[in-house]
Protein backbone atom coordinates (compact mmCIF):
# COMPACT_ATOMS: atom_id res chain seq x y z
CA UNK A 1 0.00 0.00 0.00
CA UNK A 2 1.14 3.98 -0.51
CA UNK A 3 -0.66 7.31 -0.04
CA UNK A 4 -0.70 8.70 -3.40
CA UNK A 5 -0.42 12.17 -1.67
CA UNK A 6 3.48 11.01 -0.17
CA UNK A 7 6.08 8.63 -1.00
CA UNK A 8 5.09 6.53 1.80
CA UNK A 9 4.70 2.99 1.47
CA UNK A 10 3.66 0.03 3.79
CA UNK A 11 4.48 -3.82 2.60
CA UNK A 12 4.34 -7.27 3.19
CA UNK A 13 6.87 -9.72 1.20
CA UNK A 14 7.96 -13.08 0.98
CA UNK A 15 11.07 -11.94 -0.75
CA UNK A 16 14.56 -10.81 0.54
CA UNK A 17 14.47 -7.33 2.10
CA UNK A 18 17.49 -5.01 0.57
CA UNK A 19 17.90 -2.05 3.25
CA UNK A 20 19.47 0.33 0.94
CA UNK A 21 16.86 0.49 -1.76
CA UNK A 22 14.19 0.25 0.82
CA UNK A 23 15.63 3.59 2.30
CA UNK A 24 16.43 5.48 -1.01
CA UNK A 25 12.66 4.75 -1.78
CA UNK A 26 11.55 7.94 1.19
CA UNK A 27 14.23 10.34 0.62
CA UNK A 28 13.03 13.88 -0.48
CA UNK A 29 14.90 16.77 -1.47
CA UNK A 30 13.64 18.66 1.28
CA UNK A 31 14.99 16.22 3.57
CA UNK A 32 18.75 16.02 5.34
CA UNK A 33 18.42 12.60 7.09
CA UNK A 34 16.72 9.23 6.61
CA UNK A 35 16.83 7.06 9.66
CA UNK A 36 16.79 3.32 9.02
CA UNK A 37 15.98 0.20 11.42
CA UNK A 38 17.05 -3.03 10.08
CA UNK A 39 15.57 -6.00 11.91
CA UNK A 40 17.80 -8.99 11.29
CA UNK A 41 17.28 -12.52 12.49
CA UNK A 42 19.24 -13.34 15.94
CA UNK A 43 21.15 -16.38 16.70
CA UNK A 44 20.81 -16.48 20.06
CA UNK A 45 17.90 -15.46 22.73
CA UNK A 46 18.65 -15.64 26.44
CA UNK A 47 21.38 -18.26 25.87
CA UNK A 48 18.81 -20.53 22.91
CA UNK A 49 20.39 -20.93 20.11
CA UNK A 50 17.87 -20.35 17.12
CA UNK A 51 18.04 -22.44 13.64
CA UNK A 52 15.62 -19.93 11.74
CA UNK A 53 12.50 -18.27 11.83
CA UNK A 54 8.89 -18.46 10.44
CA UNK A 55 6.91 -15.22 10.20
CA UNK A 56 3.30 -15.13 8.99
CA UNK A 57 0.58 -12.52 8.51
CA UNK A 58 -3.04 -11.34 8.62
CA UNK A 59 -2.34 -9.74 5.79
CA UNK A 60 -5.21 -7.79 4.98
CA UNK A 61 -5.44 -6.53 8.75
CA UNK A 62 -1.28 -6.29 9.13
CA UNK A 63 -1.16 -3.76 6.56
CA UNK A 64 -4.24 -2.17 7.04
CA UNK A 65 -2.57 -1.36 10.67
CA UNK A 66 1.02 -0.61 9.06
CA UNK A 67 -1.25 2.22 7.29
CA UNK A 68 -3.02 3.24 10.52
CA UNK A 69 0.67 3.73 11.71
CA UNK A 70 2.05 5.58 9.17
CA UNK A 71 -0.51 8.01 9.29
CA UNK A 72 -0.36 8.68 13.15
CA UNK A 73 3.19 9.22 12.77
CA UNK A 74 2.65 11.80 10.59
CA UNK A 75 0.67 13.50 12.89
CA UNK A 76 3.09 13.24 15.75
CA UNK A 77 6.67 14.00 14.25
CA UNK A 78 8.43 16.36 11.74
CA UNK A 79 8.96 13.91 9.25
CA UNK A 80 8.61 13.59 5.72
CA UNK A 81 8.22 10.27 4.67
CA UNK A 82 8.00 6.87 5.78
CA UNK A 83 8.84 3.10 4.24
CA UNK A 84 7.83 0.46 6.30
CA UNK A 85 8.22 -3.31 4.38
CA UNK A 86 7.80 -6.75 6.85
CA UNK A 87 8.74 -9.92 5.20
CA UNK A 88 7.37 -13.07 5.58
CA UNK A 89 7.77 -17.26 5.46
CA UNK A 90 11.29 -18.71 6.49
CA UNK A 91 14.31 -16.57 7.10
CA UNK A 92 17.86 -17.89 7.69
CA UNK A 93 19.78 -16.33 10.80
CA UNK A 94 20.96 -12.89 9.83
CA UNK A 95 18.45 -11.87 7.29
CA UNK A 96 16.18 -8.81 7.55
CA UNK A 97 12.70 -9.45 8.77
CA UNK A 98 11.88 -5.31 8.59
CA UNK A 99 12.83 -2.43 7.29
CA UNK A 100 11.19 0.96 8.68
CA UNK A 101 12.72 3.59 7.07
CA UNK A 102 12.12 7.92 8.22
CA UNK A 103 13.53 10.50 6.25
CA UNK A 104 12.94 14.24 7.73
CA UNK A 105 14.09 17.45 7.30
CA UNK A 106 15.75 16.99 10.80
CA UNK A 107 17.80 13.75 12.14
CA UNK A 108 16.11 13.69 15.33
CA UNK A 109 12.24 13.61 14.63
CA UNK A 110 13.54 10.60 12.43
CA UNK A 111 14.68 8.81 14.99
CA UNK A 112 12.08 9.38 17.27
CA UNK A 113 9.66 8.88 14.83
CA UNK A 114 11.39 5.38 13.79
CA UNK A 115 12.08 4.53 17.62
CA UNK A 116 7.82 4.95 17.91
CA UNK A 117 7.11 3.32 14.67
CA UNK A 118 8.87 -0.54 15.61
CA UNK A 119 7.94 0.06 19.32
CA UNK A 120 3.83 0.38 17.57
CA UNK A 121 4.29 -2.39 15.26
CA UNK A 122 5.38 -4.99 17.77
CA UNK A 123 2.44 -4.12 19.32
CA UNK A 124 -0.37 -3.92 17.40
CA UNK A 125 0.28 -5.19 13.54
CA UNK A 126 -1.00 -8.90 13.47
CA UNK A 127 2.30 -10.19 12.31
CA UNK A 128 3.36 -13.72 13.83
CA UNK A 129 6.61 -15.12 14.54
CA UNK A 130 8.04 -18.60 15.38
CA UNK A 131 11.36 -19.48 16.70
CA UNK A 132 12.60 -22.65 15.56
CA UNK A 133 15.18 -24.18 17.86
CA UNK A 134 17.48 -27.71 17.13
CA UNK A 135 15.10 -28.86 19.75
CA UNK A 136 11.50 -27.60 19.37
CA UNK A 137 9.70 -24.82 17.82
CA UNK A 138 7.80 -21.85 19.93
CA UNK A 139 5.22 -19.12 18.56
CA UNK A 140 6.54 -16.18 20.35
CA UNK A 141 4.04 -14.13 22.30
CA UNK A 142 4.67 -10.27 22.20
CA UNK A 143 4.68 -7.60 24.46
CA UNK A 144 0.68 -7.19 23.86
CA UNK A 145 -1.43 -4.38 23.18
CA UNK A 146 -3.34 -2.84 25.76
CA UNK B 1 -38.47 -17.62 7.73
CA UNK B 2 -41.65 -18.46 10.08
CA UNK B 3 -41.75 -19.64 13.71
CA UNK B 4 -37.93 -18.60 14.35
CA UNK B 5 -37.34 -16.67 17.73
CA UNK B 6 -34.26 -15.14 16.42
CA UNK B 7 -32.58 -15.51 13.27
CA UNK B 8 -28.86 -17.44 12.89
CA UNK B 9 -26.08 -15.42 11.09
CA UNK B 10 -22.96 -16.95 9.56
CA UNK B 11 -19.31 -15.51 9.71
CA UNK B 12 -15.52 -17.03 9.54
CA UNK B 13 -13.41 -17.31 11.89
CA UNK B 14 -9.97 -16.95 11.34
CA UNK B 15 -6.80 -18.35 13.42
CA UNK B 16 -3.28 -17.43 12.99
CA UNK B 17 0.19 -18.30 14.77
CA UNK B 18 -0.34 -20.20 17.80
CA UNK B 19 -3.70 -20.44 17.85
CA UNK B 20 -3.90 -21.66 14.34
CA UNK B 21 -1.80 -24.51 16.08
CA UNK B 22 -4.22 -25.29 18.93
CA UNK B 23 -7.35 -24.73 16.64
CA UNK B 24 -5.66 -27.35 14.25
CA UNK B 25 -7.01 -25.39 11.65
CA UNK B 26 -6.83 -21.84 9.88
CA UNK B 27 -10.40 -21.17 10.19
CA UNK B 28 -13.90 -22.19 10.31
CA UNK B 29 -17.39 -21.52 9.78
CA UNK B 30 -19.50 -20.25 12.87
CA UNK B 31 -23.11 -19.61 13.91
CA UNK B 32 -24.43 -17.00 16.02
CA UNK B 33 -27.58 -16.08 16.97
CA UNK B 34 -28.23 -12.55 15.34
CA UNK B 35 -27.36 -9.71 17.79
CA UNK B 36 -24.69 -11.51 19.31
CA UNK B 37 -21.30 -9.48 20.07
CA UNK B 38 -17.72 -9.68 19.78
CA UNK B 39 -17.48 -10.77 23.72
CA UNK B 40 -20.50 -13.64 23.16
CA UNK B 41 -18.70 -14.59 19.77
CA UNK B 42 -15.18 -14.71 21.10
CA UNK B 43 -16.47 -17.23 24.00
CA UNK B 44 -18.56 -19.39 21.76
CA UNK B 45 -14.84 -20.12 19.83
CA UNK B 46 -13.24 -20.75 22.65
CA UNK B 47 -16.32 -23.24 23.31
CA UNK B 48 -15.18 -25.00 20.34
CA UNK B 49 -11.47 -24.79 20.70
CA UNK B 50 -11.21 -25.14 24.78
CA UNK B 51 -7.40 -25.40 24.92
CA UNK B 52 -7.99 -21.21 23.53
CA UNK B 53 -9.91 -20.60 26.69
CA UNK B 54 -7.55 -19.02 29.67
CA UNK B 55 -5.30 -17.46 27.02
CA UNK B 56 -4.57 -13.96 26.72
CA UNK B 57 -6.30 -13.17 23.13
CA UNK B 58 -6.77 -10.76 20.84
CA UNK B 59 -10.09 -10.85 19.07
CA UNK B 60 -10.87 -8.64 15.25
CA UNK B 61 -13.71 -7.70 13.85
CA UNK B 62 -13.30 -7.27 9.76
CA UNK B 63 -9.95 -6.56 10.33
CA UNK B 64 -10.12 -4.13 13.62
CA UNK B 65 -9.75 -5.06 16.70
CA UNK B 66 -12.35 -5.27 18.58
CA UNK B 67 -12.88 -4.26 22.63
CA UNK B 68 -16.64 -6.76 23.02
CA UNK B 69 -19.38 -5.11 22.60
CA UNK B 70 -19.17 -4.70 18.49
CA UNK B 71 -22.45 -6.38 17.14
CA UNK B 72 -21.60 -9.61 14.89
CA UNK B 73 -23.04 -9.28 11.62
CA UNK B 74 -23.94 -11.60 8.68
CA UNK B 75 -20.98 -12.15 6.52
CA UNK B 76 -18.25 -11.00 9.45
CA UNK B 77 -14.41 -11.60 9.51
CA UNK B 78 -13.44 -13.03 13.31
CA UNK B 79 -10.14 -13.61 14.18
CA UNK B 80 -8.74 -14.69 16.98
CA UNK B 81 -4.58 -14.28 18.20
CA UNK B 82 -2.18 -14.23 20.82
CA UNK B 83 -0.13 -11.22 21.23
CA UNK B 84 1.29 -10.18 18.15
CA UNK B 85 4.93 -10.80 17.72
CA UNK B 86 6.24 -9.05 14.18
CA UNK B 87 9.72 -7.26 14.23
Amino acid sequence: MSDPNTTDFWELTNDPLDVGVIARRVVPPSCGATVTLDGYVRQFTGGRETLYLEYEAYDAMAVKEMGKLVGTARGRFEIANIGIVHRLGRLEIGETSVVIAVAAPHRRAAFEACEWLIMELKRTVPIFKKEVYADGEQWVEGDGRQ
Amino acid sequence: MTGDKKGQIRTTVLFFGYTSDLAGCRSFELGLPEGSDATFALSAIERRIPKLAGLKLLFSVNREYAKGAEVIKDGDELAVFTAVSGG
